[in-house]
């Protein structure tokens, strides 16, 4: 299900959370041909995160199965031109204690999530961390600036509700993905991760609230089996919410 | 193997000067007027921060575009690419570990490496470089951090070179030996894994 959902995004290039780190370990990670961009130790513990590039398609696999097995997290990077997905990913823009639920953050994942709906295009909402994660999954890829203008209108309409109701948007902060003026610079956890800070399952958030680890990989079944965006669909869209 | 961690900034190149006297253009893409824009360039210089409690502003993201310019337009150190050639066909595993946040300077911070000539097998960030080392089994660090000189914690058995500085004075540095140049950095570089 995690290839399907996750079909369209680039398969050469992942940035992987994990607590292995060493030379033996990141010698043989590279050892079929990968290259690492970077690598990241955390301020506390020892988290690691590496960005790989040029990854032999088994290794991805390796990674995918390590992701599903609790292992490691497995984040993606976007395609550079179009895709076939796109997210909206929320977070609690506070300096500090920026993990605790904060009211913003309850209604504006509501608005957003009503927007898209009354557009046609439902979203796979996925608690991670700070915030929350809006996926939309298309039929076919769209060119990103297209998909970029889509979700700015979107949440600049969700943050102008959140606004009207007396909330502070600033207090929410949003980043877009594909960003057409970020290439290749941020990813995203795929579903099933454990978050790195809390250790929480992505669980999906419905109307009816949080899922457990089971009832979310059914939401995901779900939304996988029959929410999939007709590129007509979201043309419409666009200019639905683009009024 | 022996491995040796060298930092970026102030080590091998001059940040904080180019920091503190770069010219940097104003540009309307920066989205804020010309008043702010002096204003928030004299914060960032002054290593300021804006009080407000939010993560991202109109200020952090200012002050990080102007982190990126240094990052294009900061001079390496004399003798710095020298010495990190130096240590390639010496035949040491080199680490570039730095408190840059490479999601967003992974790019900018390759191509200064590879325009000045300057060798290295792997990239990282690290708040803390003593617990990478510690965690990585890295017994040499050359760092001009302070965090790197001052525990004298037994556990971490690495060995720290500094290029000495104005904000060293009065330091009273707990590990680490300050060299006035790359000259002299390579005299103490042992044959062996510190």
């Amino acid at each position: 299900m995690l290839k399907e959902f996750y079909r369209g995004l680039p398969k050469d290039r992942a940035k992987v959370e994990t607590y292995e780190h060493g030379f033996e370990y990141l010698e043989r990670m590279l050892a079929g041909g990968a290259a690492l961009e970077y690598g990241e130790m955390a301020a506390a513990g020892l988290l690691h995160k590496y960005k790989f590039s040029n990854m032999p398609e088994e290794q991805m696999d390796e990674f995918m199965n390590a992701h599903i097995a609790k292992a490691c997290n497995l984040c993606l990077y976007f395609g550079q031109v179009e895709n076939s997905l796109f997210c909206f990913n929320l977070d609690n823009n506070h300096k500090t204690n920026n993990m605790v639920a904060i009211p913003e953050m309850t209604l504006v994942v509501e608005l957003l999530r009503e927007i898209l709906t009354g557009a046609g295009c439902e979203a796979l909402v996925i608690a991670s961390g700070r915030g929350y994660h809006l996926w939309c999954r298309l039929e076919a890829a769209v060119e990103n600036e297209r998909l970029y203008q889509f979700m700015v209108h979107s949440m600049a309409k969700a943050l102008l509700g959140l606004h009207k109701q007396g909330f502070d948007h600033n207090k929410i902060k949003a980043n877009f993905y594909p960003d057409p003026r970020a290439r290749d610079v941020v990813s995203l956890r795929l579903f099933g991760s454990l978050h790195v800070k809390n250790k929480v399952f992505s669980q999906v958030l419905t109307r009816e609230g949080l899922q457990g680890e089971e009832e979310s990989w059914g939401a995901f079944e779900k939304y996988l089996g029959g929410k999939t965006i007709s590129v007509e669909g979201f043309e419409k869209a666009v200019e639905l919410v683009g009024r | 193997m022996k491995t040796i961690a060298v930092d970026l900034d102030d080590t091998l190149n001059d940040f904080t000067q180019t920091l503190e006297t770069a010219q940097f253009q104003y540009d309307p893409a920066y989205n804020i007027t010309q008043e702010t824009f002096q204003k928030y360039l004299a914060m960032v210089r002054r290593r300021e921060s804006d009080g407000n409690e939010l993560l991202s502003t109109e200020y952090s993201y200012f002050a990080y575009k102007i982190h990126i310019e240094c990052y294009r337009m900061t001079q390496a150190r004399p003798g710095a690419a020298e010495f990190m050639q130096w240590l390639r066909n010496d035949g040491w595993r080199i680490v570039i570990l730095t408190h840059r946040d490479l999601r967003r300077s992974n790019d900018v911070t390759r191509a200064w490496l590879r325009e000045n000539g300057m060798p290295f097998d792997y990239l990282f960030l690290a708040l803390n470089k003593l617990e990478f080392c510690k965690a990585w089994k890295v017994r040499c660090l050359v760092d001009d951090h302070l965090l790197s000189l001052a525990p004298r914690d037994d556990s971490y058995d690495v060995e720290v070179f500094y290029p000495i500085m104005s904000k060293h004075e009065g330091f009273p540095a707990q590990r680490g030996r300050g060299f006035r140049n790359f000259d002299e950095l390579k005299q103490w570089i042992p044959n062996q894994d510190c």
